[in-house]
């Protein structure tokens, strides 16, 4: 016990020096520096930089969606559940990405009677990009990080929680019973997780000592303790485990997995805000669906797993090991766990996890303290 | 060093272009085929009966205002996170964590008042009830 307490007395003082960083946008600068504009970029060149390095986040991101959700999505629950899922088309059934892109951009966009329409169509461009934009904060390895603003875990937190307006848009707008409960329960649902998740993240930070991403992972890089002539990594999730536990938990309660799925819960309300949608503007919802369980695990990442940090491989390919270890977490929960009542979830949120919550920060601020 | 809120700006306008992107393409691939009862909203296969604008539990609109408490709160723990550990080095414990203790005492303090007063246990509708009191005869 002392000796653990002398190792973290190590970490908060070598960590206590990331503090103070300035505001950067290093990928930007980096295709800045490639297109020749030099070390003092303008407001005009910096855009078009950094609109280059956004375009090609962008599609990372979707890139890594199409291979999500129609295809590994797939597999994972048909492994299982000891089927075969899709296998015709092309080697492992890959191709279906294409096909399926196709096949569902290309149905009928059918708009229902007496939707709001305004509302109705802002909804899935809203929660597909709410959940692209926080992306523009995580540092992703190679030098890969749009911009590195000194609040960056508060940026991705309110961009992500942008959400919830549009699950509530979605289930008003549809004119239809289901929406409306739907978007109603995924509302309290958010609402009663958001709160667990944000005050985990704040327990983290009360090591780091900065809200900024790259700081954060940078405090993480050093050694906690070596087994065997391995150097364990101070990550966040060796270091406050409890904190990492509850944090997965929130998380899944925040992009609606089991056992939090209630917002959908395709047994009791069809497909809850997303049953009035067709054709593309169902694509936009499943696919912000998706943007969200990466945007989550790449925050996981960031926060408690060190983020592209990791031996031999690039960074970049560490991160994204990391977040589809995320994902593969939320569809085994997805596949493993029964579904709550909506009772249980909001005494689960407010009774218990925020309980938690609070304690963890309360117990990490007095450990932060005694050591430092 | 290049403006990050810039690079931000810039991923908000991808965030945007790749929804209508998609938007276009489905526009030109997409048949348009006029029925009549296709654009009926979508309730179990029947006729849809009554207005949308249903009755719904009250407890959500409950726990949407003990959530606007605890925003704020988190809003204003934030920055004691940050600079909590320089605070200890230059004021010692007691100065930096007393002070935000107290915040957090009051705040759990309400959250057991709400508690107490049922504002986060789920209200049963009494026709449910009295299904589970017949039930159980």
């Amino acid at each position: 016990m002392v000796g653990m307490v002398g190792l973290l007395e190590g970490l908060v003082l070598q960590s206590g020096s990331a503090g103070g960083g300035t505001d950067s946008a290093p990928f930007a600068d980096a295709i800045g520096g490639l297109l020749g504009f030099g070390a003092n970029m303008g407001p005009g060149e910096t855009l078009i930089a950094a609109f280059i390095g956004a375009f090609f986040i962008g599609n990372l991101m979707l890139a890594m969606t199409g291979v999500a959700g129609p295809w590994a999505k797939r597999k994972i629950t048909a492994a299982f559940t000891d089927r075969l899922a899709v296998n015709r088309v092309g080697p492992f059934g890959l191709l279906i990405i294409v096909a399926d892109a196709v096949r569902l951009l290309s149905k009928e966009l059918i708009v229902p009677d007496g939707v709001d329409r305004p509302a109705w169509d802002i909804a899935p461009i809203l929660m597909a990009g709410s959940a692209l934009l926080g992306f523009a904060v995580i540092p992703m390895g190679n030098g890969i990080q749009l911009a590195d603003p000194e609040t960056g875990l508060v940026y991705v937190f309110a961009v992500s929680s942008l959400a919830s307006l549009g699950l509530v848009t979605a289930g008003y707008a549809s004119n239809n019973k289901y929406s409306l409960l739907g978007g109603l329960r995924s509302v309290a649902q958010n609402l009663a997780y958001e709160i667990p998740l944000v005050l985990t993240a704040a327990s983290v930070v009360l090591f780091a000592g900065t809200l900024q991403m790259s700081e954060i992972v940078a405090a993480q890089t050093e050694p906690l303790f070596a087994i065997a002539g391995i150097a364990i990594p101070s990550w966040y999730a060796f270091v406050n485990p409890f904190a990492f536990v509850l944090f997965l938990a929130a998380n899944l309660a925040e992009v609606g997995r089991n056992p939090f799925d209630i917002p959908e819960a395709p047994t009791e309300i069809v497909a809850g805000y997303q049953t009035e949608y067709s054709s593309v503007y169902f694509v936009l919802m499943y696919l912000g669906e998706f943007l969200h369980i990466f945007l989550g695990g790449a925050i996981i990442a960031t926060l408690f797993l060190g983020g592209p940090a990791g031996p031999v491989l690039p960074g970049i390919v560490w991160f994204i090991i990391k977040i589809w270890a995320v994902f593969l977490f939320t569809q085994w929960a997805r596949s493993a766990v029964p579904r709550v009542r909506i009772d249980q979830l909001i005494e689960i949120g407010w009774k218990g996890m925020l309980v938690l919550a609070f304690a963890n920060l309360v117990l990490t601020a007095i450990i932060v303290g005694l050591i430092a | 060093m290049a403006n990050p809120w810039i690079a931000v700006g810039a991923l908000a306008l991808v965030a945007i272009a790749i929804p209508f992107g998609m938007m276009a393409v489905s526009a030109l691939l997409r048949p348009t085929v006029r029925e009549q009862g296709k654009s009926a909203i979508y309730e179990s296969g029947e006729i849809p009966t009554g207005n949308t604008r249903i009755r719904f539990n009250i407890q959500y609109y409950m726990v949407a205002l003990l959530f606007v408490v605890f925003d704020i709160e988190t809003v204003l723990i934030f920055p004691w996170t940050v600079i909590y550990r320089d605070a200890v080095g230059s004021a010692g414990l007691f100065a930096a964590l007393v002070p935000m203790l107290v915040f957090i005492g009051v705040l759990v303090i309400g959250l057991a008042w709400a508690w107490r007063n049922g504002a986060v246990r789920w209200v049963k509708s009494p026709r449910a009830e009295q299904r589970r009191r017949e039930q159980q005869q």
